[in-house]
Parts: C-alpha cells; sequence; structure tokens
C-alpha cells in the first residue's frame, strides 16, 4: 500500500478535497499558447524592408514603369514601326500638361525672316506664339519664332505625339515603352539565366569542396580575367546580335559573382549539425544541396539578381550605343539613346525620355536592392 | 595570367575565324583569281590551325601583329594601335588619376562628418553618379556645357595640342570619372567609419594625435587596402565606358576602332584591339596586387591575398 494521498482512499477520508490549497494558483501560464502568429523569414523580411521609405520609393517607381512598359505601347493608335513622314520630329504635346505651359508642342525657330512672318502658306494661321530677339543682320530683320509646331506642320489640332516623334515619323511614346520593355526582358531574362547557372555551379563547389571546388574555382578565375568587352563582343560577333545572343551575352561572365557567392554560402553552413542529421537520415546530395543548404542563401541570391538588373540595362544600352546591341527598327532604351544622341543639339526632346527613364530604372533597382540587403540581412546595413 | 592570355587570344582567335563568311566575301568587284591571291598571301586558304600557328609565331617571334586588311589597307595593326591607344589612354588614365583623389577625399569627409548634412549630400550623389549611366551625364553635359553655354567644345578637336587638348576632353573626362569617383567614396566612406571606431584609432588619438593625423597617419592606410580591389573592376568599367564617350564627343580612340573594325570585317584588327583590352585588364589586375605590398606590408608576394 502506497502512501500516495488519493481522495478516495478511505486512510484519507478526515483529509477533504478543502483542506488542500493549490501553491501557485495566482501565476498566469503565459506561454499556453502564442497569441500572435509566428514570423517567418520572408514576412521579417518584408517588415523590415517596408520600414524603409525610400525602398518603397523605389519599389514603386519600378513598378510604374514596369507596367508602362507592358501597357504603354498599346495606349496610343501608332505602332512602334509606324512611319510618317508628315510627322517627323515633332515635339512632344501632352493635352493634359499643356495649360501648365509644358509639352505644349512648341519650339522655338531661330533666325527667321520677320517679313515673311505674314506668310500664311509658311506660318499658317495661330501658329506664331510668340516672337523674341528682333534684330537686323545685313540689312535683313531677322527674329527668333516660338511657333506651334502642330500648327506650322499643318497637322490637325486632335493630333497628338505624347513624347513627340522621331526623324522617321514615329511616336515616340510608343518607342519608348515599347523599348523599356525589350531591356527589362533583356535584363531580367538573363539575370534569371545568370543566377540558375552561378547557383547550379556554385552549389556542387562549395558542395563538393576539394579538388572538385580547386578545379571549378580556377576556371571562373580564368573567364573573370577575360574583361567583359571582350567577352561580350565576341560572343555577339559570333552569334549575331538578336535578343537572346544578348541576354546570353550579359550571362557569359555574370554568373560567376553569382557562383562565388552560392559557394561561400555552402561553405558556411554545410557542416551544420542539421546537415549532418539530415543526411544520417538518409538525405541524398541533391537533396542536402538544394532542399537543406541552399534555402540558407534565398537573400542574397535575391540582393543579388536585383543589383545585377541595372547592370544588365547598362550593359545593353551600351552594346546599342557601340552598334552592337538591338538593331533598328527594333526599339530599346540603348537605341532610343543612340538615335537621339544623333539629333542632340537640335532635338534634345528625343534624347530626354529614354534618359530620364533608364536614370529611374539605374536608380531604382539600386536603390531597392539596397533596401532588399538590409531586409534580408541587417547585419550588413551600411556596408557595400 | 600568362595562361588566361593566351585563352583569350586562342579564343578570340578561332572566333573570328570560325565566323560565317569569308573577309572578302562582300568584294563583288574582285574577281577570283585577284581573290586567291589575297587568301594566300593573308594565309587564309590554309587550315584555321595552321593559321593560328602563323599568327602566333609571328607575333611572339616577330612582335608582328598582322595587317590590316580593309580599314587601312596595308598598314600594320600595330602602327594603327600606336596612334590610337594614347588617345584612349590618355582619357581614362585621366580619369582614373583624377576620380581616385576626389573620391577618396569625398570618403573621408563623409565618413569623418557622418550623419551630418556633408554626410546625406555626399550618399544622395553617391547613389545618383553610382546609377546613371556615364553616357547619360555625357549627353548632358554636351547639351548644356558645350551646345547651350559654349563653354567646352562640343566635339573633341583633334588638332588641338597642350591646353587647348585638355579643355576640349574636359567634358568626355568629366562624364567618365563621375561614376568612379562615386564608387570610391561609398567605399572609402564605409571602410572608414568602420575603422575609426577599431581599438588602435583611439590608442592614436590617446597617444596625442590629432584627430586628423590620427585619421591620415593610421585610418586611411588600413581602409586603402580593400578599395585596391575596388579599383580593378573600377579601371574595367572606365575603359568600357569610354567606347560609349568616345562615340558621343567623336574621340578617334580604341572604341571607335573596335566597332568600325567589326562591322568593316577587318578582322586583324579587332583581334588586336580585342587582345589590348585584355592585356589591359591584366595588367590592372598585377598593378594593384603588387600594390597591396606597398600600402600594407604585412601581406606580400607569395601570401595569400585578402579577400
Amino acid at each position: 500500500m502506497s502512501n500516495v494521498y488519493s481522495p478516495t482512499d478511505p486512510r484519507f477520508a478526515h483529509l477533504g478535497p478543502e483542506k488542500f490549497r493549490l501553491r501557485q494558483t495566482d501565476a498566469v501560464l503565459l506561454d499556453a499558447k502564442f497569441e500572435t502568429k509566428p514570423i517567418g523569414f520572408f514576412r521579417d523580411a518584408a517588415m523590415r524592408f517596408a520600414k524603409s521609405k525610400i525602398s518603397i520609393v523605389a519599389l514603386i517607381a519600378i513598378s510604374i514603369i514596369g507596367f508602362m512598359a507592358i501597357v504603354g505601347p498599346y495606349m496610343t493608335p501608332y505602332g512602334y514601326n509606324d512611319q510618317n513622314l508628315d510627322y517627323i520630329n515633332l515635339p512632344p504635346k501632352i493635352p493634359a500638361l499643356a495649360r501648365f505651359g509644358i509639352f505644349q508642342g512648341t519650339r522655338v525657330l531661330q533666325n527667321r525672316r520677320v517679313d515673311a512672318l505674314s506668310d500664311t502658306s509658311r506660318y499658317p494661321e495661330g501658329s506664331i506664339i510668340r516672337i523674341d530677339n528682333r534684330r537686323v543682320m545685313g540689312g535683313v530683320e531677322l527674329c527668333d519664332v516660338t511657333v506651334d509646331y502642330y500648327r506650322y506642320m499643318g497637322i490637325d489640332d486632335d493630333v497628338y505625339f505624347l513624347f513627340g516623334t522621331d526623324y522617321l515619323g514615329r511616336d515616340l511614346w510608343t518607342r519608348v515603352w515599347r523599348g523599356t520593355r525589350v531591356s527589362l526582358i533583356i535584363a531580367i531574362v538573363s539575370v534569371i539565366c545568370n543566377v540558375s547557372i552561378g547557383l547550379v555551379y556554385g552549389s556542387i563547389a562549395g558542395y563538393y569542396g576539394g579538388s572538385i571546388d580547386m578545379t571549378m574555382m580556377r576556371i571562373t578565375e580564368i573567364i573573370d580575367a577575360m574583361p567583359d568587352v571582350v567577352v561580350v563582343t565576341l560572343f555577339i560577333l559570333y552569334f549575331g546580335s538578336g535578343l537572346i545572343s544578348i541576354i546570353l551575352a550579359l550571362a557569359v561572365k555574370n554568373w560567376i559573382g553569382t557562383a562565388r557567392m552560392i559557394r561561400g554560402q555552402f561553405y558556411r553552413f554545410k557542416n551544420h549539425e542539421y546537415v549532418l542529421a539530415a543526411r544520417t537520415l538518409g538525405a541524398n546530395d541533391a537533396r542536402l544541396m538544394f532542399r537543406h543548404i541552399l534555402p540558407n542563401s534565398i537573400g542574397p541570391i535575391i540582393t543579388r539578381a536585383m543589383i545585377a538588373i541595372p547592370s544588365a540595362i547598362f550593359t545593353e544600352s551600351f552594346l546599342a550605343y557601340i552598334g552592337l546591341g538591338i538593331r533598328a527598327p527594333e526599339s530599346s532604351i540603348g537605341v532610343l539613346l543612340s538615335e537621339g544622341q544623333k539629333v542632340l543639339l537640335y532635338y534634345p526632346e528625343q534624347t530626354f525620355f529614354p534618359a530620364v527613364i533608364i536614370s529611374i530604372l539605374m536608380i531604382g533597382f539600386n536603390l531597392l536592392s539596397n533596401g532588399l540587403r538590409d531586409a534580408f540581412d541587417p547585419t550588413q546595413r551600411g556596408t557595400e | 595570367m600568362v595562361i588566361t592570355l593566351f585563352i583569350i587570344i586562342t579564343i578570340g582567335f578561332m572566333v573570328i575565324r570560325l565566323m560565317p563568311g569569308s573577309m572578302y566575301a562582300d568584294d563583288a568587284d574582285m574577281t577570283a583569281a585577284q581573290m586567291e591571291i589575297l587568301r594566300a598571301k593573308y594565309h587564309l586558304d590554309k587550315p584555321i590551325p595552321v593559321q593560328y600557328g602563323i599568327f602566333l609565331r609571328d607575333l611572339v617571334l616577330k612582335g608582328d601583329w598582322g595587317t590590316s586588311i580593309k580599314m587601312y589597307i596595308g598598314v600594320p595593326v600595330f602602327d594603327v594601335l600606336k596612334m590610337k591607344i594614347p588617345v584612349s589612354m590618355y582619357n581614362n588614365l585621366f580619369s582614373l588619376l583624377i576620380s581616385l583623389p576626389i573620391g577618396v577625399l569625398l570618403g573621408i569627409i563623409a565618413a569623418v562628418r557622418k550623419n551630418s548634412i556633408v554626410d546625406y549630400t555626399t550618399s544622395f550623389m553617391v547613389v545618383i553618379f553610382i546609377s546613371v549611366p556615364s553616357f547619360i551625364f555625357a549627353t548632358l553635359l554636351q547639351y548644356y556645357a558645350a551646345f547651350r553655354s559654349g563653354w567646352f567644345p562640343i566635339i573633341y578637336e583633334a588638332s588641338a595640342t597642350g591646353f587647348a587638348k585638355l579643355h576640349s576632353l574636359t567634358l568626355p573626362i568629366i562624364a567618365l570619372s563621375l561614376g568612379p569617383i562615386a564608387r570610391v567614396t561609398r567605399y572609402l566612406r564605409a571602410e572608414l567609419a568602420e575603422t575609426i571606431n577599431s581599438d588602435f584609432m583611439l590608442l592614436a588619438r590617446t597617444k596625442g594625435l590629432t584627430e586628423a593625423q590620427a585619421i591620415l597617419r593610421h585610418g586611411i592606410r588600413n581602409s586603402l587596402v580593400p578599395l585596391a580591389n575596388v579599383v580593378i573592376p573600377m579601371f574595367t568599367h572606365i575603359m568600357s565606358g569610354s567606347m560609349v564617350i568616345e562615340r558621343i564627343f567623336s574621340i578617334p580612340g580604341m572604341g571607335g576602332l573596335m566597332v568600325s573594325s567589326i562591322n568593316n570585317t577587318d578582322y586583324p584588327l579587332t583581334l588586336a584591339v580585342l587582345i589590348f583590352y585584355s592585356v589591359v585588364s591584366l595588367v590592372t589586375v598585377l598593378v594593384v596586387d603588387l600594390a597591396y605590398g606597398v600600402i600594407d606590408p604585412r601581406i606580400r608576394i607569395g601570401g595569400r591575398h585578402i579577400e
């Protein structure tokens, strides 16, 4: 017979339950169940990301440009390669903004003869807006005329080109957004290629280590020693300057950085106990690599991809500039910039819009990648 | 390094020779016999490995880079390069030389006055200058500083010498330098801000150095080592950037040479330009490796690199 108390035991009949008192009735069990939801890795990162206002602004700017790149070309009745020789080099005219005095479709014509101003065959009615700078040179009275260029060219009032037109009368609004789309596609697809290659290569080198790692890293060092210009040029020389070959040319060297980063991550994590545990449970190499070790690197991978996008956009427009990139009539930001460059001194507005868009994209992606890096890895904040 | 160069030359040669079409395919006014003679003259009738052997033999033993066959007919490639390289290098080195000290200076100021208005302004400029491509700045400068205001020539004046030459190269050099300046500034600011808080900096001030002395003698020296890592990609960046800048400002340099040699299918010239770019970037790597030893005596050749 044990001496353990039990209320039904007749020996303890004189000790009713009311004689007992719980020692800790006032203690509240706080962690009985979690009141809040657990915060996962991405949620955590997203919360930190949302705190950084500048990253949010960058994200919004990029989203707007991305959205316009998708729908922009369909917003006007003109195709990206519709040429109309009546509408050459028109200035931008945005009816919604015209009343604020910008983008009215005006242009200053310099050194015009004053006596020709009343000639309605040259200056149609209502086309002259302002006359300045009257002067006499060589017995002829000259002046600078600000004209409504659309009326001056005899174009109907309801015809307008939001960003103007180029030297073949193509609508620049359509071309700019189509170019943005092409540039973004090139950048994103090439970054996907380079991350995929770098991921697999770096995983294998980092996981197996030893002589495999050694050989694979030597190979990357040799490829890395070749200057970008040379690699990209040779690649495009050989495969031609189509969309695909530019995408691949951009990936030829860029995967190396990703591969090194992944390899470093593998060296950091592959000797952890949880990997050993998974291996003991019979996980094979591929499962260990891609299911257990690689997910640790998801933050750096995303950050790296974001850094690679602006550099891909840069290289694409760089190639178009030196004549190795996308060829006309297809449009890309680089093509537009280099076409605008040719007429910069006469029609600077043709360079203005692509330049603004590429600048916003580049700044936006740089800020976004900074924000993402801080969000995924707060210990890296402020370092480069 | 020699091995890398050899591989680059080999790949370059093979790619260029294996390109579809002959170098003379588009010269319709040439008879078959003439074409045969030309092909024999430039060894184009032999198998590609043999061509490659001949090319290497001439290059290594005689220093003969071959002859330009389309653009500068009959002129040795080496002479063409000799004409173009100084123009490009003048630009690139100049922009490297001005961007390093300016970047270092701005980086120090931003690090010392951390979290002040100066620091924020610098950081803001740095983001803009790093992000926006150099050719956008070149275009802006060309339009506003050259065309609208007339302070500088719109395009490069090839005949100018001395100060006038520098004057006409000012805008290209500025456009090339903005990015590198921002890069150096950002890097040095991050490095120095960390170094300033370390123990040996406290010691340096405890032993009686002023803040300026401590930073100049102890802080910067430590921050320069990782900076050397930035210089290599920076210089190759300047070089590729200068190809576009040369085009915008009509500077007759290597960038233009490469593009026109490709478009004119002048392959010996293309190959030589590509080899030139490879050599320059390899030499940059070497120089930076050697500079480690000077900047930081703890690292000597033969030891492990700090990565």
